[in-house]
């Protein structure tokens, strides 16, 4: 009896002894296989961003005549940053990002919402709407830019289009009246981008189980009461989803923008994007730059994060 | 309370005609099966109950109430879908409240109502679960329980077990007669499954091709089936039809079936009929009612399967125009390759018209 207990226990513990083995060395060669995928990454995300940090504690710049590795030598005591917070300019132009962003992005989804809700149903022409409704979102963004530009002048068919509504010679300049031209360049945004929110909500909407609602209308609800406690209610991670691109993508608002306006006139029109792009590319103090774009990053990282824990709950595992 | 009468109603779709014409009346309180196999407008009938579908024509009366243009929201029925449809992003609570909300109705009185409904159905201690992850017959209670919350003169199911495996099925056909119990609705209940139909309905409409069969108890459908459809859907397995011509003899009418030689002298009130028509009939009787005779006058037959369910055996015999089933004790003696002589019980002979296939019976 105690003989083959010892054998047993014996394989036992060989087995015991084998599997570690096995799985160091299953983790081993994992590890060989990844390292140029991980190398990779080092590079492309964490490298930059690392950089990023050290130039932002210098006034280092490329017509400092330095490598940037020797940038220590322009060490600033995080005058960067402190500059940063009494930078008036850059303050507005958060601040000017944000209305655009306030005003977008919510008339994107509303726009988005009524058509997908429209759409949801047959009608005549649907497949020809359909088509042309999703073509702006295929227009490159600079030409969208230039296409705004031209409508936007004062001789232009927006103006001319009012005059024949009003009876009246319209020659409004909307590109250089500081208000009209943030209004024209959301409104570009949104016709560029209301397809986009058009179509992630159709594919929610069509997801919303049918006999759903009809068990819905059986009980009395009318089509309000419908759409707000099954139709929404069932979309809101897609919602999430539609929202969280167009914010994040809204928030580094530039190409259509600077074709039409270039951040004017003088800086109406200047949001984060156009700010750091003048400063790297007119004022050159990269330093100060890298300080902005770090800034930026953080406060859309957490707003992301929030976003994400959000869906996380939302989105059955 | 409601009784629903359907007058001859119509429904089609395009070119495709789902319901030739219906004539049916359902009683106040009475649980009516619509049975039938796919495709046979049974639940296009239901939609049109319902107000889902409006009917090409006919009529539908609730009581002495035309239902032409009330939408479904406001015909006062109860409908639990096949597959529950539970609104799953709220909790089981939400779902009971769901009419009496949408309707206005003040929060003291949701709360009463849905505690007394919630009792009745043994959901109490599951009110603030969420419903997305509830077990089906739980699912069905609340479907009910949300249906039956609005007071329903009608009630109205599609097919609500068609999603369960079979072993539980038995439990929920027990339960759901013993709910139309306690509500004494009208319930007008969908599905292709014979059983559920049999056990559970007051009586029963076979439809098949747009076309109602028959109605009546499920004995009268099973007994005495109006046609060979219905004797041949209704039973597991259905009636055994043999082709024959009436043929006179000295022991009274009976049939000649060909190679099968003839059957023994029909029952008078059967003869009767069968003398009034015509010629070319099926010769019908139940597997149940077949018995074994040894030497005796019979169906002389080979043996061609022999299926052991359990309870009863079923035996093929024969094979194309002349195969025949017959059900006997699970011990019968009886091998594929043998030769059987079956002879049906008279009383349980039924003949009918194999041109119009309907049943030939004394009026």
């Amino acid at each position: 009896m105690s003989a083959v207990t010892a054998t047993i226990s014996e394989e036992a513990m060989n087995a015991a002894r084998a599997k570690p083995v096995l799985a160091d060395e299953g983790a081993r060669l994992g590890f060989r296989l990844t390292l140029p995928a991980q190398i990779l990454v080092l590079f492309i995300a964490v490298f930059p961003l690392l950089m990023q940090l050290y130039i932002s504690l210098t006034d280092w710049s490329p017509l400092s005549g330095l490598g940037w590795w020797n940038a220590w030598s322009l060490w600033n005591n995080f005058a960067n940053y402190t500059d940063l917070a009494a930078d008036a300019r850059f303050w507005s132009a958060l601040k000017r990002t944000a209305i655009v962003m306030i005003v977008c992005v919510p008339a994107e989804f509303l726009l988005g919402l009524a058509l997908a809700t429209l759409f949801a149903d047959e009608f005549p022409g649907k497949r020809i709407f359909y088509s042309i409704l999703l073509t702006p979102m295929m227009v490159v963004p600079a030409v969208a830019g230039y296409m705004f530009f031209m409508l936007f002048q004062s001789g232009g068919p927006v103006n001319d289009l009012l005059s024949a509504i009003s009876g009246m010679p319209v020659t409004i300049a909307w590109l250089s009246d500081p208000t009209l031209a943030l209004i024209a360049v959301m409104v570009a945004d949104i016709w560029q981008w209301t397809p986009l929110m058009f179509l992630i909500l159709l594919a929610g909407l069509v997801g919303v189980p049918e006999d759903q609602i009809k068990a819905a209308t059986l009980l009395g609800a009318n089509p309000w009461q419908r759409f707000v406690t099954i139709v929404l209610p069932k979309m809101k991670t897609i919602i999430i989803i539609a929202l969280a691109i167009r914010v994040i993508e809204n928030f580094k608002i530039f190409d259509t923008l600077y074709i039409m306006t270039g951040g004017g006139p003088g800086v109406a029109t200047e949001t984060i994007s156009v700010y750091i792009y003048k400063l790297t590319t007119q004022d050159l103090i990269w330093g100060y730059v890298a300080a902005i774009a770090l800034a930026t990053l953080i406060v859309l990282s957490i707003a992301a994060v929030f976003a994400m824990k959000r869906m996380a709950r939302e989105v059955p595992a | 309370m409601s009784a629903i009468h359907l007058q001859n109603l119509v429904k089609k779709f395009g070119d495709f005609t789902a319901l030739k014409t219906m004539d049916l009346a359902i009683a106040d309180g009475e649980f009516m099966a619509l049975l039938g196999p796919s495709g046979c407008g049974k639940s296009t009938t239901m939609n049109m109950i319902a107000g889902m579908e409006e009917p090409t024509s006919g009529k539908i009366l609730f009581g002495e109430r035309d239902m032409a243009g009330v939408p479904m929201g406001r015909r006062g029925v109860g409908f639990v879908f096949q597959n529950y449809a539970i609104f799953t992003h709220v909790t089981v609570r939400q779902n009971l409240a769901y009419g009496p909300k949408m309707r206005g109705a003040a929060k003291t009185e949701i709360d009463r109502r849905v505690g007394a409904i919630a009792e009745m159905l043994q959901l109490t201690p599951l009110l603030d679960r969420k419903a997305d992850r509830l077990s089906v017959n739980i699912l069905q209670r609340v479907a009910i329980g949300r249906s039956a919350i609005m007071e329903p003169a009608i009630f109205l199911l599609d097919e609500p077990l068609s999603n369960v495996d079979a072993a539980f099925r038995a439990v929920m056909r027990t339960e759901l007669k013993q709910l139309q119990r306690q509500f004494r609705q009208t319930m007008v209940y969908v599905t292709h499954d014979q059983l559920e139909a049999m056990t559970m309905a007051d009586r029963i409409a076979v439809m098949d091709h747009g076309v109602l069969q028959q109605v009546g108890t499920p004995l009268e459908v099973y007994n005495d089936p109006a046609n060979v459809f219905v004797a041949r859907f209704i039973g597991a397995p259905g009636m055994n039809l043999l082709r024959g011509r009436p043929a006179e003899s000295d022991r009274g009418l009976v049939i000649d079936l060909g190679p099968l030689g003839v059957t023994p002298p029909l029952p008078a009130e059967i003869a009767a009929a069968v003398r009034r028509g015509r010629d070319d009939v099926f010769y019908g009787f139940r597997p149940e009612q077949a018995t074994l005779v040894e030497g005796g006058r019979g169906l002389s037959l080979p043996i061609t399967f022999v299926e052991r369910i359990g309870a009863r055996t079923i035996v093929h015999l024969g094979q194309g125009e002349s195969a025949v089933k017959a059900v006997f004790d699970n011990d019968v003696g009886l091998a594929i390759g043998q030769t059987a002589v079956v002879a049906p019980a008279a009383q349980s002979v039924r003949v009918f018209d194999a041109a119009t296939g309907l049943a030939m019976k004394a009026d």
